[in-house]
């Protein structure tokens, strides 16, 4: 499937509900894109057919602002191959997985700069719990005649049992010599010194883990635009706590 | 007597296999400021740490009584619920944890720990712009990540305006001075002084004199090596500063 983009567009994808996703897959993801949110309709209607694009070609001077949300329970295979095919393209993809059991999650993102003057921005954040397991690939591929090119990546990720393997591969390939690009990929626990500063608040330890994992993720969820953005907040602090209750 | 707030007996304590705190005895009672000076490496920051609960430090031997309960058994949030806090000497970042959202989640869990209702928004926010204003922060601070980017004495006061918030029994000042100008000094020490209450106590746990110039010490101990070397009054302060540790 294939969506060309040709002025400023935005998709939120909220992969919740215990189904698996594919984006290979030619049906309609189960429920998971068209899951109701607690507390409201989205703003931005959504039909059941509706599925995460494999292929997205932006135009010129066109944007797309995509939110990706692997919601607890769901194992997925997501690829997504993005083009920036004319000049001033912008692509931004923000996405965040909380697994708490034994998720299969698998993130692929090919971001093809084209042309000269266009940006992109990758940031992914995920935390993995229970035996879930994560592999995240990122590439950002930037051709020969995309000179004054800006593109970013980053993937950081937190472990919070040792069943839990995260895999991270972000790479660049750059044939252009005026350019601004840069990846990250960070793997770590939640900071104890923070949590005992917490505590001796009076914060309790669930509290405080809930609490680091939920501004762990904010960065992409900043992203949303109100008034979905609070619903999937609200969504995630759930999905968290019951994680950390049963770590 | 009924007055006792605190009482330690024979404490050892070690981190990683190594002892640090080899027999603290120390009694404090309502009303008092206490003083534990010391060297470097003697244990100071490993007693404040132990008392508020420290996960990284294990209890080898001895008791704490912290107004007659068993203060060893409780969590680090279940000793802060009865009354004790900790100001830290290296105030821990927070990334992403706004002092609004942290301090409210402290408030309403001592509110919980006492079976109070949480604080209504404007009921908290109030509160909030009353004690950031005690120790003279600027109220954008509010909205500031925990820590993140805090000049040294910006953390300090940070400290002392969480000490305000959550009013403590009894206050541990871990090193509060370090790092702190004398403008900032003053400020958080007035900031003690003025929290300060017969019913309340506070141990200042210090390198130097400067900072009890400003918060005047009941008693002084001294710690040594894991030890209470020597116990007197605030007369001693000025005898460290002439003979050092060394000759005591």
């Amino acid at each position: 499937m294939e969506e060309i983009i040709r002025n400023k567009e935005y998709r939120l994808y909220i992969l919740d509900g215990h189904g698996t996703c594919c984006s290979d897959d030619p049906r309609p993801v189960p429920s998971a894109l068209t899951h109701p949110l607690r507390g409201g309709a989205m703003s931005s209607p959504q039909s059941s057919s509706m599925t995460i694009p494999k292929h997205i070609v932006v135009e010129r001077d066109a944007c797309i602002d995509m939110v990706l949300l692997v919601m607890p329970g769901v194992s997925c295979d997501v690829k997504l191959d993005v083009r920036l095919a004319g000049e001033g393209a912008e692509a931004n993809i923000y996405g965040a997985y909380v697994c708490g059991s034994q998720e299969r999650v698998k993130i692929s993102v090919d971001m093809h700069h084209d042309l000269p003057h266009c940006n992109s921005r990758q940031l992914f954040k995920g935390i993995a719990g229970g035996t879930s397991r994560v592999d995240f690939y990122g590439k950002i591929i930037v051709a020969q005649d995309a000179q004054r090119t800006e593109a970013y990546q980053e993937n950081h990720n937190i472990l919070l049992t040792d069943g839990a393997k995260v895999d991270t591969k972000p790479q660049l390939e750059i044939y252009a010599d005026d350019v601004k690009c840069s990846h990250g990929a960070t793997i770590g626990r939640l900071n104890e010194e923070e949590q005992f500063y917490m505590r001796s608040r009076g914060i309790s330890l669930e509290d405080a883990k809930v609490l680091q994992m939920i501004s762990f993720i904010a960065p992409v969820l900043e992203n949303i635009p109100e008034p979905d953005r609070e619903a999937v907040a609200a969504q995630f602090e759930d999905a968290i706590r019951n994680i950390v209750r049963n770590i | 007597m009924n007055d006792i707030l605190l009482k330690i007996e024979g404490l050892r304590a070690s981190v990683e296999d190594k002892e640090i705190l080899k027999g603290v005895d120390l009694v404090i009672r309502k009303g008092e400021i206490h003083a534990v000076m010391g060297p470097n490496g003697a244990g100071k920051s490993t007693l404040s740490a132990v008392l508020a609960g420290k996960p990284q430090f294990t209890v080898t031997a001895g008791s704490i009584e912290f107004l007659g309960q068993d203060l060893l058994a409780m969590s680090p949030e279940e000793r802060a619920w009865a009354g004790i806090f900790l100001s830290f000497q290296y105030p821990v970042e927070i990334p992403g944890v706004t002092i609004t959202n942290f301090m409210k989640t402290a408030v309403n869990a001592h509110r919980a720990g006492k079976g109070l209702e949480p604080l209504k928004a404007g009921d908290f926010l109030k509160l909030m712009r009353e004690k950031m204003a005690f120790v003279q922060m600027k109220p954008e601070f509010a909205k500031r990540e925990v820590n993140v980017g805090f000049s040294g004495g910006e953390k300090k006061r940070n400290e002392i305006f969480q000490m305000a918030m959550l009013d403590p029994t009894l206050a541990i000042l871990d090193e509060t001075d370090s790092g702190l100008d004398v403008d900032a000094l003053r400020i958080v020490a007035n900031g003690v002084n003025a929290l300060h209450t017969p019913e309340k106590a506070a141990i200042v746990i210090t390198h130097y004199q400067r900072l009890l110039d400003y918060i005047v010490p009941d008693v002084v101990h001294v710690l040594k090596d894991g030890k209470i070397v020597k116990t007197a009054g605030k007369e001693l302060v000025a005898e460290i500063e002439e003979k050092g540790y060394d000759n005591l």
